[in-house]
């Protein structure tokens, strides 16, 4: 710290008189960034600029150097057209996204709702719902959601054959529940066979909503009251709009943490050309996942943004 | 249920029930809307408990099913894996299976390095990107959206487009003609882009630390320029001491980020052990130090209790700290506005 501090320190001395009070300000800015800037040119930009760089080459591995031959857009093509698995796999981990992620941010605004109440063990609920925080990003989910290998994927099996289609089905009419629309009982069947991974999945946005709802003004909540307002109304016109930054927020997360996530299958495709020393390949790969990525974000933050509400604005 | 807030109560109407009497002059002084509305909250506010008790069990149970099985799995025989009336609870308990694979992962070794690595790192990381965060959220400067920009770049780009041209830059890290230095295999590649505020999601804690530090009011600032402290000072002796809660909390998900790191470990080291290597490896070591043949096969079945045991082992010491810190990971949050 104190060696960064002193380059503007020394500056200011010199010409004490010359520089204003706004432009040391901004001098000292540069001073707390400039720790991350070198950093970041290092570890980030530089490594970015290469990995597109050989997107556009062969890349040959040699005792001691990585050969670049500049052959232009063909890796591009090769990997959208060529390759045998890379466009299935983008295909579907899009679609897994597109259909997980409501699913997700509607689960977590649910049980936040109901976390947010009050009720004899609650403290422990949300202990056992936070969770997957601690573990969902690590070796062990993999091997608990049975990716891993071969092997220890039994024990997943045999918990998803429990909330199989056939006993959603069964449990809803046998509660009488017939009347309710095809799209509805779609949704439920959907959620219940996909509950592992969404549950596993939505702790860090249980934990955002639960901030958001914590931040509703009591007068507000107190306001609904004495106008005898109902549950459903409630949140419809209480909670949703004062949880909607939140949205957006968790949205992106949750677009983001399923585009990254090592275990999907496009990114097992990078590592595995990468493995096969195909870097030419794999940068181009990632590359053009990596500006779907981007669009992706683009496009719903752009779209989401119109919809939120801001209490400041 | 009258805490209830989804179903809003008339207020006081349950905390002074009053006497019969009252009751009843109450209840006929109202409207028969009034009335029908009061009904239906009574009637909801019986139900509705039973039903979330339903969905949080329920639930719950889905989260807890796999940590409650690697329990079960681990203190058994692995000929019970094969006896099919065994399915929760061992017919034979034993604790070999968790001796053995301590004795796989070289547990002791193991956790301590782990331990070692994933605290440094957190700590310095979490110091680089709280200065990072508070220049983005208090200094007006040139560039400052483009530099802003590539901290979201760092949270959008997955490691691993960047992990090649990363190993070359550790591989002849220097400058280019004058010295180069392997540094692969070094714990450097860990510290050094922590100490820079680009280590594991590091871009998500700057971005964290930027909005914290906006939230927090400008006057007490303020007053410490105008008694004379430079900004280097103020940010240490006012800001972080404000924002200690905001460090706590980050600094906890940062050792559980770098704890459950398998990707960047694996890139880089090549014979350092952490725990997430350990555990991903852990099928191979096994073979190794138990039958001393690599080609060795036992059913898969059977390798299950040991694979259990592994992710029990493996998570026991950030599971212990969860359940004594818990209230940081969650309250941290809430308390201290870092979202929003």
């Amino acid at each position: 710290m104190s060696g960064k501090a002193g380059a503007p320190a020394e500056k200011k001395e010199k010409k004490h008189r010359l520089i204003s009070y706004e432009r040391r300000k901004s001098l000292y800015g540069y001073g707390f960034i400039s720790l991350w800037l070198v950093g970041t040119v290092i570890f980030f930009l530089i490594p970015l600029g290469k990995s597109l760089w050989y997107s556009f080459c062969d890349v040959s591995v040699e005792p001691g150097a990585l050969r670049t031959k500049y052959i232009g857009m063909k890796n591009y093509f090769s990997v959208l057209s060529e390759d045998p698995y890379y466009t299935d796999y983008l295909l579907d981990t899009l679609l897994e996204t597109l259909w997980k992620t409501p699913l997700i941010l509607i689960f977590s605004l649910f049980i936040a709702v109901i976390l947010n109440q009050k009720f004899r063990g609650r403290a422990l609920a949300r202990a056992v719902f936070f969770l997957p925080v601690i573990i969902a990003t690590g070796p062990v989910y993999r091997i608990i959601s049975g990716d891993m290998e071969s092997t220890g994927n039994s024990g997943a099996e045999q918990f998803s054959t429990m909330f199989s289609t056939n006993m959603v089905g069964d449990l809803l009419s046998f509660l009488g529940v017939y009347e309710i629309s095809q799209s509805m009982t779609e949704f439920i069947i959907a959620v219940a066979d996909n509950i592992f991974g969404i549950v596993w999945s939505s702790g860090i946005q249980i934990l955002l909503f639960l901030a958001a709802l914590q931040n509703i003004p009591s007068s507000a909540r107190e306001a609904a009251q004495l106008e005898g307002a109902t549950a459903w109304e409630y949140f419809w016109k209480i909670t949703f709009p004062y949880v909607t930054p939140f949205i957006l927020a968790n949205l992106i997360f949750t677009v983001i943490d399923s585009f990254t996530n090592p275990m999907n299958s496009v990114m097992n495709r990078i590592v595995a050309m990468k493995n096969q020393w195909e870097f030419g390949g794999a940068s181009a790969m990632a590359w053009v996942y990596f500006l779907i990525v981007l669009a992706a974000v683009g496009i719903i933050s752009a779209i989401v943004n119109k919809f939120i509400y801001y209490e400041n604005d | 249920m009258a805490e209830n807030i989804n179903a809003p109560a008339p207020v006081q109407e349950k905390k002074h029930p009053g006497s019969r009497e009252a009751k009843r002059i109450r209840r006929e002084s109202m409207s028969a809307e009034e009335r029908s509305y009061l009904r239906r909250k009574a009637v909801k506010d019986r139900i509705w408990p039973f039903f979330r008790t339903v969905i949080l069990l329920g639930l719950g149970f889905v989260i807890m099913y796999p940590l409650i099985y690697m329990v079960s799995c681990a203190f058994r025989e692995r000929s019970d894996m094969s006896d099919p009336t065994v399915m929760w609870i061992p017919r034979h308990y034993t604790l070999d299976v968790i001796r053995e694979t301590m004795d796989a992962m070289d547990f002791r070794r193991t956790l301590f390095n782990t331990l070692v690595l994933n605290v440094g790192c957190s700590l310095v990381q979490v110091i680089s990107c709280a200065v990072t965060g508070y220049g983005f959220a208090r200094f007006r400067f040139k560039g400052k959206k483009i530099f802003f920009a590539i901290v979201i770049m760092m949270i959008l780009v997955p490691t691993q487009v960047i992990s090649l041209p990363l190993y070359t830059q550790f591989r002849y890290f220097g400058i280019k003609g004058l010295f180069s230095v392997n540094l692969i295999d070094s714990r450097l590649t860990m510290y050094l882009p922590a100490l820079t505020a680009n280590g594991i999601r590091a871009g998500l804690m700057i971005l964290i630390f930027r909005q914290f530090f906006k939230g927090l009011p400008r006057e007490i600032e303020d007053a410490a320029y105008i008694d004379g402290c430079g900004p280097f000072r103020t940010f240490v002796r006012v800001m972080a001491p404000n924002a200690a809660p905001a460090f706590l909390t980050v600094f906890l998900f940062s050792v559980v980020w770098y704890w459950n790191d398998y990707y960047v470990s694996n890139t880089f080291f090549t014979n350092t052990k952490t725990m997430a290597l350990m555990l991903t490896n852990l099928d191979n070591e096994l073979k190794i130090r138990l039958f001393n043949d690599p080609t060795v096969q036992i059913s898969p079945r059977e390798q299950i209790v040991w694979k259990e045991a592994g992710c029990l082992l493996s998570i026991a010491p950030i599971l212990l700290m969860y359940v004594f810190l818990q209230k940081y990971f969650t309250e941290g949050i809430e308390r201290s506005g870092l979202v929003g």
